[in-house]
């Protein structure tokens, strides 16, 4: 891979807390325009690697440039790049679309137009004064995108965006996606939805405990299709931690 | 720019926090009582027993409501989130501290001007006599206590992790600076190894309290310095000063910088090495 047309570079990258592994060290090139989708089950350490991918998480190992910026050696730069919508998110229940959206417009200086732009794009311009306190979890998750989307960075961060969307807006975030990669913006998110990663995903990876399963070119996985491929993983593994401890519990009773 | 775009979110956020309109119930009840207890005596001017009590007495409530308001609005932040997301976005913890401790300095100083306006009013039409030298005197001292203690209030947020955390920290830093700093005074220089430690001490730790420092410039100030004991009127030198009026807000203004430098300090240090 040309390193000009590198967008993200994770070399060694792992993390580790209390003698916990939360992440096995990855090693992974991500190029321009590219959409890389995260899988993996509850735990799997999907949050934990786009944490450590936008310097939220100290590394244990590794590190990881975006279009060849670190986040240590220049710090401002580096996030000026980023777009990230977080999972768990709470936003000021007090304030209003327009004020909650205008105020991350201002910390990154963008435009009263391009911001409400944005909300046209995620379907809340017609909520602008509407609290967003009142608001469901799928409405929560645009304004969520939306903060992510200003400023047009060159790489999307993305934390389980699909959790609490319906079908519609499930599919409005695709098609979102794809014109984000038209617009030459990288995109990396995680996600429980095989159907969405096997719709606009070009690379994937697949976690479980920590553990880098399988990785590549969604291609690579249109054989068998990704549902398959992450059953056989994913039930592979608890199968073998379940046959695991029988063995733990029996040579404990033998003993 | 970022501070202020920080400031106008957190005034917002905070006239429209219930908690703000429960605590300026409270300090509006407590500032007509207080300004009602010193009319009693409002024909003396300068400075009077009741004068002292009054003091103490917002001294016991003022800072208290500050670092619960101040140290809650930060641990918010990180509690929900806000500050994960912020972090990601080209904004520094000093940027965003600055702006917060504007915007709740704007927020406190509205509701302390609020109650004293509200006091003054009530004892305006209810005929009660206060002379206005001694309603600006509680204003000042009421104001200048709450910036102090806001910028404490900040530095315990920018510790803390979450709401809990943040309450104990306030109540704790409440305790040891209000209620028992007289018995600390006492117990520290009762002990000291030499009579000659007791001055430098003693002003020292005057220095160190922001509740004493203000107590004592402002009583000082009024000219009733003896009430605190002749050698202690004869020691703490500074607040009658020439230079007393420039001393008191170099320390106030190197208290609020301090303690937002320090709270900076170690908000970066625990983003940079905190486990998630």
């Amino acid at each position: 891979m040309e390193q000009n047309n590198v967008a993200v570079k994770i070399s060694q990258l792992s993390k580790t807390i209390k003698h916990k592994q939360l992440l096995k060290p990855l090693n992974y090139q991500l190029s321009k325009s590219k959409i890389l989708a995260l899988c993996g089950g509850n735990g799997a350490g999907k949050s934990t690697l786009i944490r450590l991918i936008i310097g939220l998480t100290k590394a244990t190992t590794g590190s990881v440039t975006v279009n060849g910026l670190s986040k240590r050696k220049n710090k401002e730069q580096f996030l000026k790049q980023i777009g990230y919508m977080p999972d768990n998110f709470h936003f000021q229940k007090s304030m209003t679309t327009k004020e909650t959206i205008k105020f991350y417009a201002r910390i990154k200086k963008v435009s009263e137009a391009s911001y409400k732009e944005v909300l046209k794009t995620v379907g809340l311009f017609d909520r602008m004064n509407e609290k967003v306190g009142n608001f469901s979890k799928g409405m929560t998750q645009r304004l969520l995108l939306a903060q992510a989307l200003l400023s047009e960075p060159s790489l999307l961060v993305l934390d389980e965006p699909t959790n609490g969307l319906d079908p519609y807006w499930i599919k409005q975030f695709c098609k979102l996606l794809i014109k984000a990669k038209e617009n030459q913006q990288t995109v990396i998110f995680s996600t429980h939805d095989l159907h969405v990663a096997e719709k606009i995903a070009d690379e994937v990876i697949f976690l479980h405990d920590g553990k880098v399963m399988s990785k590549g070119p969604i291609n690579n996985y249109q054989k068998d299709g990704l549902y398959e491929t992450f059953q056989q993983i994913y039930f592979d593994s608890l199968h073998n931690e379940e046959q695991t401890n029988v063995t733990l519990v029996s040579s404990t009773h033998l003993s | 720019m970022r501070i202020l775009t920080v400031a106008v979110r957190e005034i917002k956020l905070g006239f429209r926090n219930f908690w703000t309109y429960s605590f300026l119930i409270l300090l509006t009840i407590f500032t007509i009582a207080i300004l009602l207890l010193h009319s009693s005596v409002a024909t003396v001017q300068g400075y009077t027993d009741m004068t002292g009590t009054v003091i103490n007495i917002t001294l016991y409530l003022l800072p208290l409501i500050t670092l619960l308001l101040g140290s809650f609005s930060v641990a918010v932040e990180k509690e929900d989130g806000q500050w994960r997301l912020l972090s990601t976005y080209p904004i520094t913890v000093y940027a965003f501290l600055w702006g917060k401790w504007l915007g709740l300095t704007t927020i406190i100083m509205t509701m302390i001007f609020f109650s004293f306006g509200f006091a003054g009013l009530i004892m305006v039409i209810f005929g009660q006599a206060i002379s206005i030298q001694t309603f600006i005197f509680f204003w000042l001292f009421s104001t200048i206590l709450a910036i102090v203690y806001l910028s404490i209030a900040l530095l315990i947020g920018s510790v803390v992790k979450d709401r809990w955390q943040s309450l104990i920290g306030g109540i704790t830093v409440w305790f040891i600076t209000i209620v028992i700093w007289p018995l600390l005074m006492i117990s520290i220089l009762g002990n000291l190894p030499s009579y000659k430690l007791i001055q430098p001490t003693l002003q020292g730790l005057t220095l160190l309290n922001p509740a004493e420092f203000v107590r004592i410039f402002s009583i000082m100030r009024l000219g009733a310095g003896t009430t605190f004991g002749a050698e202690y009127d004869q020691w703490i030198t500074w607040a009658t000063s020439h230079y007393g009026l420039l001393i008191f807000f170099g320390l106030l203004i190197s208290l609020i910088l301090i303690s937002i430098f320090v709270g900076g300090l170690i908000w970066n240090w625990s983003d940079k090495h905190g486990a998630k």
